[in-house]
């Protein structure tokens, strides 16, 4: 029966398509997000008080809503008749969601860092950049890890909603499935574990970064 | 040439003036310590010589090159020049090697196993050799100074700048840190120290500079700051003199507040019972045979008291003033079963000295107990 459901008929050519079009979103969405997110968390922390109440309202607004109603938001009203394909929009509203976090995760994480020790650099003779290059952001990198490994985590879960805006993703398929062949425990705990293994994997490359990093 | 020169340096934080006027030249291999109490721009001072505070106006020269320049190269300059912070601030996400070794590589260009040789002949010298995988978490406070004090002496500098470098530890650990200092004043190298640490300060130092009032208040060598201070902060500091100060007005004046306020200023400065009771007894025997000889029943009484006491020799001062006509109370023949002036009795037997003189309508009386 599993044969049946998961590899039957090309399912699983299915099953794999809506994996990519899964990673495919979450990965450009973390990549644009991060960079994104750097740049409001830099406005946020800026002197100018216009900027920083700007990335302050953004960051409320988008940690304070739903990522669906963003998602339907954009797709069916500010994008609605543009013609993008659905797959652009669910990027760009995945990384406006992850952009936030990012930003109060590096800000935490800046915070955390201690500006004596960036002044102790200067005074060794390391200009601004190199200070920040050396001391600052390995250390940035270092708090901001575990708690940026969770933010990758939640954001392929979260993608498990794109199927609302006719995308055809990980989650869509598995329902699919199951409608068609009327076995839905076995079919979603079948896609469960798909996103369980992604979710490890994320794990394992974090853990193994940090093994090469304390050697 | 100086290897420090500064020029009317002025700076202020959200104007608050904390330094004005401040002139300084520093010759190549003198060693000087910075005192004076919080709040005197010692630190603002050091942190304008290595540029991490902007002057609001002044020149800074080192070593001939102009820091607060504008088209000054900073860094280069910075290189020349150590520092070392009351908090250590060593780089956490690094052990002591790489911390000792990061700058000489990336600014000196280096060799790795070279700027390894010159870490170890350091952690040797102030034996933390078994520490150079440890990371800066795993150190006692005064192993990560020692460490830090390396870390600036592996660029080389001709000048050290000491920010309250005993400041932050334990005082079990204050001893190894300044031994590493000491042992530094034997190389040639210029220092500028910024302690508490009297003794230290007189020990090491060929120069101290007592900061107060915005700025150098008074410079000397150690013998001549410590054992024959001239201006007034200076003394003050020095004796570590602390003050008291009282004004009566009227002759129901609230004694009892006034001997409260006395208790409370010995009780702070830990005077025993006795030197309290007698500090209390000669201000109110005082005040009441002031009361009698210098004002009569209508006129305005002004008197003021200000007791000053010696933390360091134990010695209290008392100075009463009264305006008002010249009336000497000690001036009076007194016999053994005199009542009359029972008070002066008292205050002549617990003194050790008193004077009396009057200038400009003011009768000055001093008790020395």
């Amino acid at each position: 029966m599993i044969y049946e459901i998961f590899i039957k008929n090309d399912a699983w050519l299915t099953i794999l398509n809506g994996f990519l079009i899964t990673v495919e979103i979450s990965a450009f969405s973390l990549i644009c997000g991060t960079i994104l997110g750097t740049i409001v968390c830099f406005c946020r922390m800026s002197k100018f008080t216009v900027l920083s109440i700007l990335a302050k309202i953004y960051i409320s607004i988008v940690r304070g809503s739903p990522v669906l109603m963003l998602l339907m938001l954009l797709f069916y009203g500010v994008f609605a008749g543009s013609g993008l394909s659905p797959l652009f929009v669910a990027v760009v509203t995945f990384s406006l969601h992850t952009a936030a976090y990012v930003a109060e995760l590096l800000r935490s994480a800046i915070m955390a860092t201690d500006i004596g020790q960036v002044e102790a650099a200067r005074t060794l003779g390391f200009s601004k950049w190199q200070a920040f290059r050396f001391i600052t952001l390995p250390q940035i990198a270092h708090i901001a890890k575990p708690v940026y490994q969770s933010i990758i985590v939640n954001l392929i879960q979260w993608t498990s909603v794109v199927g609302y805006v006719t995308i055809t993703d990980l989650t869509r398929v598995i329902n699919n499935i199951a409608s068609r062949t009327m076995q839905p425990m076995i079919t979603i705990t079948g896609g469960l574990l798909i996103y369980l293994s992604i979710s490890y994997i994320v794990y394992g490359v974090f853990t193994l970064t940090n093994r090469s990093s304390t050697k | 040439m100086s290897i420090i020169e500064v020029r009317n340096l002025y700076k202020s934080f959200n104007g608050v003036e904390i330094l004005k006027n401040v002139n300084l030249k520093v010759e190549e291999g003198e060693r000087i310590a910075i005192i004076g109490g919080s709040g005197g721009g010692k630190s603002v001072f050091l942190r304008c010589l290595e540029l991490l505070e902007i002057p609001d106006n002044g020149e800074i020269f080192i070593n001939g090159q102009e820091i607060t320049a504008p088209n000054a190269d900073i860094d280069k300059i910075r290189q020349n020049m150590g520092m070392v912070y009351q908090k250590f601030h060593l780089f956490q996400h690094l052990n002591v090697m790489e911390n000792l070794t990061l700058a000489p590589i990336k600014l000196l260009k280096m060799s790795k196993a070279e700027a390894e040789k010159k870490a170890i002949g350091w952690l040797e010298k102030v034996s933390l050799t078994s520490k150079k995988f440890s990371y800066p978490n795993e150190l006692s406070g005064g192993q990560q100074q020692r460490i830090a004090i390396c870390r600036s002496l592996m660029m080389n500098p001709k000048l050290m700048l000491f920010d309250e470098p005993t400041s932050a530890l334990d005082p079990t650990m204050v001893g190894e840190v300044l031994a590493t200092i000491r042992m530094l004043s034997k190389i040639k190298l210029t220092m500028i120290i910024v302690t508490h640490e009297m003794n230290f300060a007189k020990e090491v130092a060929d120069r101290i500079l007592f900061f107060a009032d915005h700025g150098i208040y008074e410079q000397g060598t150690p013998k001549q700051i410590f054992d024959n201070p001239q201006k007034p902060l200076t003394v003050a500091f020095i004796h570590k003199l602390k003050f008291f100060h009282y004004d009566i007005y009227d002759k129901n004046f609230d004694l009892i507040q006034m001997q409260g306020k006395i208790w409370e200023f010995a009780e702070k400065y830990g005077l025993n019972r006795k030197q309290t009771f007698n500090l209390q007894h000669c201000c109110e025997e005082s005040i009441f045979e002031i009361f009698d000889g210098v004002y009569k029943t209508d006129e305005k009484i002004n008197i003021s008291i200000d007791i000053e006491y010696s933390e360091s020799n134990k010695q209290t001062e008392i100075k009463i003033a009264s305006i008002g006509r010249q009336y000497n109370p000690f001036d009076v023949d007194i016999d053994d079963d005199d009542t009359e002036h029972l008070g002066i009795m008292i205050i002549n037997k617990i003194a050790q000295n008193v004077t009396y003189e009057y200038n400009d309508n003011v009768n000055l009386i001093k008790i020395q107990i």
